[in-house]
């Protein structure tokens, strides 16, 4: 019984991560162009976009290999497994155990390589430059997600998202330092990872300057669907992520169904006020040069380690 | 198994003793596939080959210590012979720190359990496993010899150095073990992590960058070993399980994956002549086999998950996380910045990775030479595939691969408590094949179907010329242009404005110039005169006489 409840629940989970994905990123869209005082595409644009790709011819370059079409599915398949892990309204899931917060860095790698290797893949120059340049963003925003989760273990004594969740919404964990250092390097490495200014412009229109859109600049018709829908994905992922690590506030439990409502309705709001603070600090900051990201990431991985260190000193102190 | 064999030849009156325990039988398990690959791959005809191979065999069913060094040497020699044959420049510095390494292991063998017995078994397995800071000879060395052998240098014989490090570090010497043994392990491994893999990512020639990329490797058995006998000396036994599970996981794994990397670039060398990530590109399309078998090994050398690579990175991460949990504080914070040096280290693997596929086997030909490449012959594609076979199970039940290993775990650190490992790969696979079931079915359903080639967009290039069918080559980014951004942004402040090795640098140029000096000094006294060495004479006459008078005098 228990067991069917869970299933349904990681089954409700699954659909709404799935449905809801698209429009966050409409709904950042949307926030983002008031802020600017226009009026923007409506809330479902990105469903009628995808749409759209679905029902265009598909078109590979004669350059490229037969692996062209393996990469839009790999980091589609990669990032999706990733976003089912995170636990947005449900704890208790039955993808908890396999949720380790490892895990999760290592898929969210494994899209990125597929990323990286479709875009090398049809041997013209913004691809590949944007790849070199993925590398040398992933360096500091792996090192610094590495760090942060060990002030997340040494609090939450539980290395999966599930349980750092648990732990953070019933422990007196309180408002430490720690946890804010942690929040500003993560934001900073979340940042990065999908493609938001500072370190990179989704809406920019100018190649030399891309990183992740010039990774996708060949791929059309169903594969940039797949790629498109990564994206959104991967917003959704990271918001979720840090939702359920830092405001882990009434979330359900798989196994008590009176919890569910409660707990998607919060989600709702959760994400809506992400998606309405994320365009607000995009429009007042500037993007970087290519060369201060290293710098902002190395930052945030110092904070990682900043916030592990006063970890260490308040157990010192404690005992 | 506690059985002796004893030969009837050896050392006189003792003879030699062959012995043949779980840590013995695991690693030559490690070796059996990349001896049987190496063989299959065209290196079964050549004598000095199965004279290392017996070498490494006879190091590890060693019963005593004078068959292990035996075994050691032979082993040494026989690759230094096969280096020679291949290129002759890094052969001289590749028997130097053979000898230099022997001479720290001699001694070491027979003396009592102590640190200066430890201090001389990790410098001189050290020094043969490629351990920083005595690693730069490795990117020379092993890429010298045939790719068979190449392949056996850097999957095989560093891990014999391995098992006698770990052989003396966790069997013999236990009874005097401290925990800053581990500590210089660690140190070690993190320096050979970060630097290692820092010059795989910038290196261009395929057989460099995997031999840069097998100091990485080692560097992480190192700092799960390091992170193991610190945890044993100092009494933590679900610890030390779990960095010991790691160190052997990554041994087994790195034994499959790099070999099989190994033979492909020498099937590369030989459809194309050369291996240079800046002249291949596009050879997918000649190459398709050979480029399936590569892009299975850069997936374990990546570290990715649902490849061999990921569960040893997976338990490694977990015991410095755990390491960092518990302690003293100034060690506390040592490993939150070992863990940010992993995690470099990680993101740079994926980067070499993904520069070795991309550049290498997708896009577009940088030459003629690559755009002609025919798909590899039968006999290492052969090897590579029973390799790839066997990297099956490491990567999708990693568990049942670490429960076959538990006897060695528990003969290392017989207290040490094992629990499951929290990694499955299977779920995950689940999951994703229920997703791509859903999603394809979606696509099939309501998508336009069929694809259509199209010329791509390039940049805004001129038209090639005719006699480029492939486009013109530099308007795509080279093997060197891919890692610009790296190099810019930290390599330089790490490897100096030339990308030289720090332990180049700082340790061999020194010694070189040392030498020279020396050299220069052994010049000048034979070259003397025989003014000069009868003055020398009647100085040191004077001299002696003048000592002797102060003593008897005073």
């Amino acid at each position: 019984m228990l067991f069917l409840l869970r299933l349904i629940a990681t089954l409700l989970h699954a659909a709404a991560v799935f449905a809801v994905a698209p429009l966050l990123m409409g709904a950042v869209n949307k926030f983002r162009a008031w802020a600017l005082g226009r009026r923007g595409p409506p809330f479902l644009q990105p469903y009628y976009e995808l749409y759209k790709h679905l029902r265009k011819t598909t078109l590979v370059p004669e350059t490229a290999t037969e692996l062209f079409a393996i990469w839009p599915v790999a980091a589609f398949l990669a990032t999706a497994t990733a976003a089912l892990l995170v636990p947005g309204f449900y704890t208790g899931m039955l993808t908890a155990p396999t949720s380790d917060f490892i895990t999760l860095i290592g898929l969210l790698a494994l899209a990125r390589a597929a990323t990286m290797l479709g875009g090398l893949e049809t041997g013209f120059g913004f691809g590949g430059a944007a790849a070199g340049r993925e590398v040398l963003f992933s360096l500091f925003a792996e090192a610094a997600l590495l760090v942060v989760l060990l002030s997340f273990v040494l609090l939450a004594h539980s290395i999966t998202v599930d349980g750092i969740a648990v732990a953070f919404a019933t422990g007196h964990i309180g408002i430490s330092v720690s946890l804010g250092f942690a929040l500003a390097a993560l934001l900073a490495v979340a940042l990065t990872e999908t493609g938001r200014i500072p370190t990179d412009n989704p809406a920019g229109h100018l190649e030399l300057a891309m990183v992740h859109e010039a990774l996708t600049l060949e791929y059309s018709g169903r594969f940039l669907l797949l790629l498109q829908y990564t994206a959104m994905l991967r917003l959704l992922l990271w918001m979720d992520l840090i939702g359920t690590i830092f405001f882990p506030f009434a979330m359900a439990q798989a196994d008590s169904i009176l919890t569910w409502p409660a707990g998607l309705v919060l989600w709702l709001i959760k994400l809506g006020i992400m998606a309405a603070l994320l365009p607000l600090f995009e429009i007042s900051t500037a993007k970087m040069r290519i060369f201060r990201v290293p710098e902002f990431l190395g930052a945030a991985m110092l904070l990682g380690i900043l916030a592990g260190v006063f970890l260490f000193v308040a157990a010192r102190i404690g005992s | 198994m506690t059985d002796n064999v004893t030969l009837m030849v050896g050392l006189p009156g003792q003879g030699m003793h062959l012995h043949l325990d779980a840590l013995s039988l695991l690693f030559l398990c490690i070796l059996a596939p990349q001896v049987l690959a190496s063989a299959v791959a065209g290196m079964r005809f050549s004598v000095t080959f199965w004279v290392f191979v017996f070498g490494m065999v006879l190091a590890l069913a060693a019963g005593d210590a004078f068959t292990l060094i035996f075994g050691f040497e032979l082993m040494s020699a026989a690759s230094w012979l096969l280096v020679l044959r291949g290129d002759q420049r890094p052969a001289t510095l590749y028997i130097t720190i053979a000898i230099f390494s022997s001479a720290c292991l001699i001694p070491a063998v027979f003396l009592p359990a102590s640190s200066i017995a430890f201090v001389l078994i990790a410098l001189g397995t050290g020094a043969k496993a490629g351990l920083a800071p005595l690693h730069s000879w490795l990117p020379k060395a092993h890429p010298a010899p045939p790719a068979g052998v190449s392949a056996l240098m850097s999957g095989g014989m560093v891990k014999i150095a391995l098992y006698v490090l770990i052989r003396y570090a966790f069997i013999v010497l236990t009874g005097a073990a401290q925990p800053w043994w581990g500590v210089v392990l660690i140190v070690a491994g993190i320096a050979s992590v970060v630097i290692g893999a820092l010059r795989a990512m910038l290196e261009t020639e395929m057989k460099t960058m995997l031999a840069c990329s097998t100091v990485e490797h080692v560097g992480l058995i190192a700092v799960g070993l390091g992170i193991a006998l610190r945890a044993k000396a100092m009494g933590d036994p679900a610890l030390t399980a779990v960095a010991l599970q790691a160190a052997l996981l990554c041994a087994v794994a790195h034994g499959l994956f790099k070999p099989l990397l190994f033979l492909g670039a020498g099937e590369v060398k030989h459809a194309t002549g050369t291996t240079s990530l800046n002249w291949l590109g596009g050879l997918m399309r000649g190459q398709p086999r050979l480029g399936a078998l590569m892009l299975l090994g850069a997936a374990g050398m990546a570290a990715l998950p649902l490849g061999p690579g990921f569960a040893p990175e997976f338990l490694l991460l977990h015991a410095v996380i755990a390491a960092a949990a518990t302690g003293g504080i100034l060690a506390r914070i040592g490993f939150t910045f070992a863990l940010a040096a992993l995690g470099l280290g990680a993101a740079l693997a994926l980067g070499a990775a993904v520069r070795l596929i991309g550049i290498g086997f997708l896009g577009r030909p940088r030459s003629l030479h690559a755009a002609s490449a025919e798909d590899a012959r039968r006999g290492p594609l052969f090897g590579m595939g029973l390799l790839a076979v066997l990297m099956l199970p490491v990567a999708l039940v990693p568990g049942q691969v670490l429960a076959a290993m538990m006897p060695v775990v528990t003969l290392l650190a017989p207290q040490a408590e094992i629990h499951l490992l929290s990694y499955t790969p299977l779920p995950l696979i689940l999951l994703a094949f229920l997703i791509a079931t859903a999603t394809g079915f979606i696509l099939h359903r309501w998508g336009v179907r069929g694809t259509r080639e199209a010329a791509p967009w390039n940049g805004g290039f001129g038209r090639a010329p005719v006699w480029l069918p492939f486009g013109d080559p530099t308007t795509q980014p080279s093997a060197t242009g891919f890692a610009e951004p790296v190099t810019r942004a930290i390599a330089r402040g790490i490897l100096g404005k030339h990308g030289t090795d720090p332990a180049e640098t700082y340790l061999v140029a020194p010694l070189q110039r040392l030498h020279l000096r020396g050299v220069r000094l052994a010049e000048r006294i034979r070259r003397a005169t025989i003014r000069q060495r009868l003055g020398v004479v009647f100085a040191a006459l004077v001299m002696f006489l003048l000592a002797l008078g102060l003593a008897e005098g005073g």
